[in-house]
């Protein structure tokens, strides 16, 4: 058991820590609780677990906050947690390093799959990351910059292969417009979310079955984009 | 003032001197045609000219001169001051009566002429406040012409009016800061409940006159009743609206029970049945339960957003979050989020992707086309027709959702969009009634229009979107084709 990841929830809700412990302690994990922004920080500190899901609704401090304090020492990765209609707050907790959230209530499956990317980006940043990126029927080479439809190559223009290199590179994990677009264009163009709408626009043309359906390319509404890849 | 006033005074002596010496001129020509009692007669007209103009001092004065005049050129012997005859100091004597008597009755006529005018001006300087004041209902609004009026009386150098109570506030012309002294006169502004503000006039001229303080009060008085008037009827729609809300919030609470309590029975009773022994663990009913629940708790998450979103909408709290979005995007998301719902129905979506990018809340906008399109497909019947159409109208995006579903009698067509509005009874369709309500403030909250028609085939909802988004148009972006 030694192992196994080790995830600290901070929430103050006794009947969605319970839930949460129940549900991820069954799947294998070593999970630990918090009930208050300071507690989390402490015990992050003391434990350093693998991963931290977050409420941004604590009793004693901001969720932004503590997640400004836990990236001023680590990069593990930081999964919130909110109530629906505060897009602002999760863009805010993204922005500030926050690296994925679920809006209450979840499905299982939502919060072990972002459970799965965090561990994977986690892994990534200790090295091996992907060079080669697959979803469905499309390949992304992200070393030689050539994106596959099938046997086919997509042509690209150059904002559009930084655009999908950009969210192929962190395929699973939400990406916010501001971190895109200060990523691909610029940070000054970081308010310009009209280039981003336009481009993906162009780039789900060419790459989705039914650029109405995305398979792929996901809009997060209000908050921005997720690339989905094969596991 | 007081140099100005002083050099009229000795302007008007002057003129007396000219006049009598003019007269004394052209008399002196005509003296060997004319007998002496008639100069003395025609002495009287300018005489009595220039005290029924000039007042009394110029008048005694004319008087004198004229004597002095009349001795020293018409009186034998010419050219001395020597009086012989006492018929000679009835003449003096009678110029002098004749100056006082005509400059007293002048001036009592000018006193009470002047008197007319004041009291005349201060009546219509009454009616035009009060005119002014008439039917206003805005305290601010009463206290600037308040102001403005006592200005324009006091001729002052600054007016303050503050109003206490309520939401206090201060209100000074000419501009925003009252000078750092203490004014030369303040009236309280004092109703039958109490004293609701101040008046201060700063004023370095002379002293108000007793008339002004008057008038002034007067004044005071006035904006007193309005302000009075004003705060009645703010309390009275408050009280309105307070018991409109407690009559609403009623609805809404019976209503929400109703809707909370139906999927919160299916959920009750699929989860004691999983827990009971009574399904067997490869029933097949154990995965439709647990859909059940599941599902169920979806739409208890629904109905708990619309609730949060119409208590914002009602708050004004709804701020949308704009940004240059493509609609034929919002709407292809909302399509493919609700596509088991729409199965029922054919969808007919003319929404191109080329249309300028809209200024909009995306969250926000997919919940507008959301709820028209449910309820689309909760009121028209299965296998029919749901158009979404957009098109440019000017400077505004228009779009139209439509269904073949039954018409809305003429006067329920507004009245859809109020909360809780219904046209079948409340238990035959599910929703909390607040689904069109919400899509109006949305709609509202982005400068737009909502409203619903009666089409030849159903029912179309309508509604607008502003293009213009702080004076900016919808961006073109240049395209780089280049490819890698």
């Amino acid at each position: 058991m030694s192992n196994a990841p080790h995830i600290l929830v901070v929430d103050d809700e006794p009947q969605i820590q319970r839930a949460i412990r129940t549900i991820l302690t069954e799947k294998g994990f070593k999970v630990t609780v918090a009930s208050s922004g300071n507690e989390g920080l402490t015990l992050a500190a003391v434990n350093e677990p693998d991963i931290v899901i977050l409420d941004l609704g604590l009793p004693d401090m901001d969720g932004v906050e503590v997640c400004i304090r836990l990236r001023e020492w680590t990069q593990c990765p930081i999964i919130i947690l909110s109530v629906r209609d505060s897009e602002h707050d999760k863009v805010a907790a993204l922005d500030k390093g926050a690296d994925d959230y679920l809006t209450k209530p979840f499905g299982i499956e939502e919060l072990l799959a972002r459970v799965r990317v965090a561990l994977r980006h986690s892994a990534g940043r200790q090295g091996a990351q992907s060079k080669m990126v697959r979803a469905g029927e499309l390949t992304i080479d992200l070393v030689w910059h050539i994106v596959k439809r099938g046997d086919d190559e997509v042509k690209l223009t150059g904002t559009e292969y930084k655009l999908l290199a950009y969210l192929a590179g962190n395929h699973g994990r939400v990406l916010t417009h501001q971190s895109i677009l200060s990523n691909v264009w610029d940070p000054a163009d970081a308010n310009h979310t009209e280039y981003l709408r336009v481009y993906m626009r162009q780039l789900r043309k060419k790459l989705e079955l039914d650029p109405e359906r995305p398979q792929y390319i996901l809009t997060e509404p209000g908050i921005g984009y997720r690339f989905i890849a094969d596991e | 003032m007081r140099n100005l006033s002083f050099i009229m005074r000795s302007a008007q002596y002057f003129f007396a001197f000219f006049v009598i010496a003019f007269v004394t001129a052209v008399l002196f020509v005509l003296r060997e045609a004319l007998d002496t009692t008639l100069v003395a007669l025609l002495y009287l007209v300018p005489l009595g000219l220039v005290t029924a103009f000039l007042g009394f001092g110029p008048g005694i004065a004319s008087a004198l001169m004229t004597f002095l005049a009349f001795n020293y050129f018409f009186i034998k012997p010419y050219y001395t001051f020597a009086v012989h005859r006492p018929t000679d100091v009835v003449i003096l004597v009678i110029f002098l009566i004749v100056a006082i008597v005509i400059s007293q009755l002048v001036g009592r006529m000018q006193v009470s002429l002047a008197a007319a005018t004041a009291r005349e001006r201060e009546a219509t300087q009454l009616y035009e406040l009060s005119a002014a004041l008439a039917g206003l209902h805005d305290e601010l609004v009463i206290a600037q012409i308040l102001a403005k009026q006592v200005q324009a009386v006091s001729q002052g150098e600054a007016v303050e009016v503050s109003i206490v109570g309520g939401k206090p506030f201060e209100f000074n012309l000419p501009d925003a800061s009252p000078p750092q002294r203490f004014p030369e006169w303040v009236v309280p502004i004092e109703a039958a409940r109490g004293v609701l503000g101040t008046i201060r006039v700063w004023r370095t001229g002379p002293a108000l006159t007793s008339s002004e303080k008057r008038l002034l009060q007067t004044f005071a008085s006035q904006g007193a009743v309005a302000l009075e008037r004003a705060r009645l009827a703010q309390a009275e729609s408050r009280a309105r609206v307070l018991e409109e809300s407690d009559h609403l919030k009623s609805i809404l609470l019976s209503s929400v029970s109703h809707e909370l309590r139906t999927p919160l029975s299916t959920i009750k009773a699929a989860a004691s049945s999983l827990r009971s022994n009574e399904i067997n663990w490869d029933s097949p009913v154990r995965p439709e339960l647990i859909a059940a629940i599941d599902d169920e708790a979806d739409h208890l998450n629904i109905l708990v957003g619309n609730l949060l979103d119409m208590s914002r909408i009602e708050s004004g709290a709804l701020k949308p979050k704009r940004e240059w979005n493509i609609l034929a995007e919002i709407v292809g998301s909302v399509l493919a989020r609700m596509k088991h719902l729409t199965d029922g129905h054919r969808l007919e979506v003319d929404v191109s992707e080329n249309l300028p990018l809209v200024p909009v809340d995306y969250v926000q906008m997919e919940q507008v086309f959301t709820n028209l399109l449910s309820n689309g497909v909760k009121y028209a019947p299965e296998n029919t027709l749901i158009r979404v159409q957009a098109f440019v109208e000017n400077d505004f995006v228009h779009v139209v959702v439509g269904n073949q579903g039954p018409q809305i009698p003429q006067e329920h067509l507004e009245r859809i969009f109020d909360k809780f509005f219904r046209i079948t009874a409340a238990d035959r369709v599910t929703g909390t009634g607040l689904g069109l309500s919400i899509c109006k403030g949305i709609v509202e909250a982005h400068d737009g229009r909502l409203w619903a028609e009666n089409v030849s085939d159903g029912l179309a909802f309508n509604f607008t979107l502003p293009l213009i988004w702080d004076g900016m148009s919808p961006p073109k972006l240049p395209m780089d084709t280049e490819t890698e």
